[in-house]
Parts: structure tokens; sequence; C-alpha cells
């Protein structure tokens, strides 16, 4: 105990990362309750308010502390918004890609010849093609719904976890406690469930983590384009931006800041927690 | 010399993506000629003009032709600009590839130059700001790497023109390949390091170094070990660059292959996606079997 809580002070990433982490969650959290209980209801959350008005106010003037954007609306509520809105569509895709890339990576080893031919193929396919080019595409034709978005990504997003879960399955299988678990009559499931995946579980965590700011990057790039889902997704507000460099630069400079803040804080997060659980550090 | 399973596998891969995208572009909904003709078109002008576009047909006749003429090199024509989708194709790559070629040179030796020095000062001040650097450089993403840079360069400095392509001289490329560069100099220069710290740590480099070789030698033989995983990684940035064009000629208004396939996703123009998409990935193989082949030359073991 006394020597982990040593290993957790050395390791400066892991405290940022996880500082600016939870700070980012508890934003979203806070106004994910303000917007859904306090200020509005589930079915009618409360939306930032255009209010032409207050069109491209700087930071710091009237009541505006972070300004405002084209349409008026308050820079910090909308922010809010996208920093909820991002939030949830990464854990969401991360978790439906993860659990795919699992099962696929693991029937990829362990599975009859034929699965076995089918998965690696399947993987392989789409794990060569351009991911987000992919994404431009399938987005571009499904018709621009937030389960269509979430789709896409899952579809786009699962071969590297696959990739992954096979390589940690394949290095598990040959190890020596997995042939005591086998010889003391172990089913197959059981093997699954309690040898092999709390065995990956700790590396996947690490992989999830630092995947979700790519699959933050890659909805904000959706929005960019003008294919994403939401009106408060990142990409949208900073095309925003980019026409109104001029009056408004605020807008770009504020979102990217937060943005980059974000990206920071998971990859922070995701290698300190890899060198934290890595027994070879 | 090239594998032969390898160039099976390419051209599997290369048919699969044009039947996919055949398919994809004609089930999605909203219909070119609805949105050619305007709102007012009645619907035997529709008919007959999907009629003379062929559109009528079976699908898989459709596919039939379209393959066929795609093999003798005729990729049909736009259905809203009126003209060749070669001619179109032709007069878009330049300005994608002039970017795409800087970037690669200009990133591949920032990058690798710089995780050297970071790799051979590991752990001393140029390593940390090199690092530091380079986590900065990563956590902006494309889009909004793009805006800032405008925003100092061109606004505050004043230094470029805004968001223009005019001749595609020196003064338009330099913003928005910077704005690729970045991105992709960071990771490779931290993939360059680590490769190197992880290769230094062979047994063969104390060899080396008992037989009384000096530093800068021993630093050149690792990196001709390195080469065939960093050629590797420029070529898989390069889909990254494909994807990130696009993002780019949208910030800086470049007419080129990412802008030219945008608009056509956007007016539902079949010919000129099914060509962007094929060109593109005819492009993405030849670099394929070019980096295989340079990572051939420079370790024999891999083609064993």
């Amino acid at each position: 105990m006394k020597l982990k809580s040593l290993k957790l002070k050395k390791n400066g990433e892991l405290l940022i990362g996880g500082g600016i982490c939870s700070i980012f969650f508890l934003w979203s959290l806070g106004w994910f309750i303000y917007s859904t209980m306090i200020n509005g209801s589930f079915k009618n959350p409360f939306v930032p308010k255009m209010d032409m008005k207050y069109e491209l106010i700087l930071p710091f003037q009237e009541k505006f502390f972070m300004g405002t954007d084209v349409y008026g609306r308050s820079l910090f509520e909308v922010i809010s918004s996208g920093v909820s809105y991002s939030i949830l569509i990464s854990l969401t895709v991360s978790f439906f890609a993860s659990v795919i890339g699992l099962i696929i990576g693991y029937f990829s080893v362990s599975g009859s010849n034929t699965v076995k031919k089918l998965f690696d193929f399947m993987t392989n396919f789409v794990f060569i093609l351009p991911s987000l080019l992919l994404a431009i595409l399938l987005m571009s034709f499904s018709g621009q719904s937030l389960l269509g978005l979430i789709l896409v990504l899952v579809l786009t997003g699962w071969p590297s976890y696959a990739k992954l879960a096979r390589g940690e399955t394949k290095r598990i299988m040959g190890l020596c406690y997995l042939e005591g678990a086998r010889a003391m009559g172990a089913t197959r499931l059981r093997i699954m469930l309690k040898v092999i995946f709390p065995e990956i579980l700790p590396v996947f965590v690490v992989n999830i983590i630092l995947g979700l700011s790519g699959v933050i990057i890659s909805e904000a790039t959706l929005g960019f384009l003008g294919l994403g889902g939401s009106e408060y997704s990142w990409g949208v507000l900073l095309s925003m931006g980019k026409d109104v460099l001029l009056e408004g630069p605020h807008i770009v400079i504020i979102s990217s800041m937060v943005l980059g803040l974000l990206i920071i804080g998971l990859n922070f997060f995701g290698d300190g927690l890899r060198d934290y659980l890595d027994p070879k550090s | 010399m090239v594998n032969q399973k390898k160039v099976v596998n390419l051209t599997l891969t290369c048919f699969l993506t044009l039947v996919a995208i055949f398919f994809l572009v004609r089930m999605a909904p909203g219909d070119p000629v609805e949105r050619l003709l305007g709102p007012e078109a009645t619907y035997e002008e529709i008919q007959n003009y999907r009629n003379d576009l062929g559109l009528n047909d079976t699908i898989l006749i459709q596919f039939k032709t379209f393959f066929l003429n795609t093999l003798k090199g005729d990729l049909g024509k736009s259905l809203f600009k009126r003209k060749d989708v070669m001619t179109l194709l032709s007069k878009h790559f330049k300005p994608t590839l002039v970017i795409a070629f800087f970037t690669i040179i200009i990133s591949s030796f920032c990058g690798i130059t710089f995780g050297l020095i970071s790799a051979v000062y590991k752990s001393r001040k140029p390593d940390h700001m090199l690092r530091l650097f380079s986590i900065f450089a990563l956590s902006f993403p494309i889009f909004s790497l793009g805006p800032i840079l405008v925003y100092i360069f061109s606004i505050k400095l004043q230094a470029f023109p805004v968001s223009e392509w005019g001749d595609g001289g020196f003064k338009h490329l330099f913003l928005p390949v910077m704005t690729l560069v970045i991105p992709l100099s960071s990771v490779l220069s931290r993939f360059t390091r680590n490769k190197f710290l992880e290769e230094m740590k062979a047994q063969w480099i104390e060899i080396l170094k008992a037989k009384g070789l000096s530093t800068f030698s021993i630093n050149l033989r690792v990196l001709k070990v390195c080469a065939p995983s960093l050629l590797n990684v420029i070529a898989i940035q390069l889909s990254v660059i494909l994807a990130g064009t696009m993002v780019t000629e949208t910030i800086f208004d470049i007419p080129g292959m990412g802008s030219l396939l945008l608009e056509a996703i956007q007016n539902r123009d079949y010919p000129i996606v099914q060509g962007v998409i094929l060109y593109s990935t005819l492009i993405y193989m030849v670099i394929y079997f070019l980096t295989d082949y340079l990572a051939q030359k420079c370790d024999p073991r891999i083609s064993n």
C-alpha cells in the first residue's frame, strides 16, 4: 500500500491527467443536471438561448464571461453543451467499440477455424480502410442522426480494439496458469470470464481512455465538415468560429483551448495509468 | 520480389471498396436528379432524365456497365458539372498533390530529426522540451489548429493571405501545409524516439560499443534498423492526410480532391464520388507497395 502511494506521488502525469479529466467530468455532469433537472426537463432540456441583440460579444463584457457566438448565445453555455455532448458520445462509442472488439478479438484466437479466418479478415479489412474517410462517407449517406453518428463511429472504431484483444488473448493463452485452470476442469466459458478477461482488462481500460480523445476528434471532424449529429458539436462551433475570425476570434480561441485541455487531460491520464498499472516500471 | 499474396489481397480490397462505394452511394437517401432539376420538375421530366443517365436500369446492370467502363479507364460524367470525371479529377488533383507532397517531405524530415534529438538527449532538456511541444501540438486537431494559425499569421501578423488558393505559390501553400505538418511531425517524432530507444537496448549495440565505434556511427546504424517501421508509419499517416486534406481544404478554400469529394457527396454526384474514392485507393495501393519495397531494401530480413 505504501509502495503504491509512493508510486502515485512520482506519477505526475496520472495526477494532472486525472485532475483535468475529473474537472471535465464534473463539468459535463453538472451541466447535464442543470439542463435537464434544474432549468428544464428530460424531454425538454435547457438549450442556450439565441438573442441577436447580443451577437458576437467579446469575453468579459456585459454578463458573458466567455462572450457570445454568432447567434447571440452565451459561449459558456454552448461549450458546456458541447462538453457534455462529446463526452457522452465518446463514452458510448468507446464502450460499444471495445465490447465488440473484445469479443471478436477473443474469438479470432479461440474460435473454430472458420470463425478465426472470418474474424481475422473482417478486422484487417476494416482496419486498413482509412477510418475517418470511411466515417465521412458513411455519415453523409446515412442521414445525419445521433444514432447514425454513434453507429458509424463504432463501426470504424472497433478493429483497433479487436487487434489488441487478439494479441493479448494469444499472449495469455500461452501462460502456465491457464493450463492449470484447464487441468482443473474449468469450462471454456469460465476460462474466458475468469481468466482471460480480467487479465486483459487493465490494458483495455488504458486503451479506451487513450481512444476517447480519438473519438472526440473524429466526431468533431465530422461536425466540422457539416456531417455531425448535433449543433453543439465542437466541430460545428469551430467551423462557425473560423468564418468570423476577424470579428470574433474568441470563439475559435476559447473552444480550441477547452478542447485542447480535454485532449491533453485524457492523454496524460491514459499514459499515467499505463505506467501505474505496468508491473515492469 | 513483391509478395504474390499481398497483390491478391490488395486487388481484393480495391475491388471490395469499389463495390461498397457503388452500392453505398446508391442506397443513400436523396436523389441527384430531383436535386438537379429542382422542385418544379414534373415526374415525367425526372423519369426521362433518369433514363438518359441509365439510373432506371436494375442496379446490377448499372454495376456491370460501371465496372466495365472503369476497367477501360472511363469513369463517366459528372451529373452536375457536365464534365468528364477524369478531367475534373486531374484538375483538382494538383493542389492536393502539392500539399500532400510538401507535408510528407517536411513532416518526415522534422519528425525524424526531432525524434532523434529527443532520443539522443533522453531525459535531458531538449528531450523534455520537444516532448512537451509534441503533446501540445497533438492536442490541437487540424480543424482547430488551422483557424488558430490563420488568426496568428494572417490577421495579427498579416504575413500570409487569408483563405485563398490563388496561383498556389509559397504564400498560399505555407499555412495549409503547416496545419498538416505540425500534428504529423509530432506523431512521427514520438514514434521515432520510442523506436530508437527500443532498438538501442539490443545486444549488438554493445558489440559495436566494444569495437570502439563512435556514438555517431552507432546512431546511424540504429537509425537504419528503425527505417522500415518509420516508413510504415509514414505510409499509415498518408490515410490521415487523405482525410486531413478534406478539412484543410475546407478551412483554406482550396480547390482540391477533398473539396471536390465533399461537394459531390452533398450533391449525390455518384460518378465523382466513385472516381475520387477509386483514385485515392489506387494511390494508396501504389504507396503501400513502394514503402514495402523500400522497407525490404533497408532490411533484407523482411522479405524472408
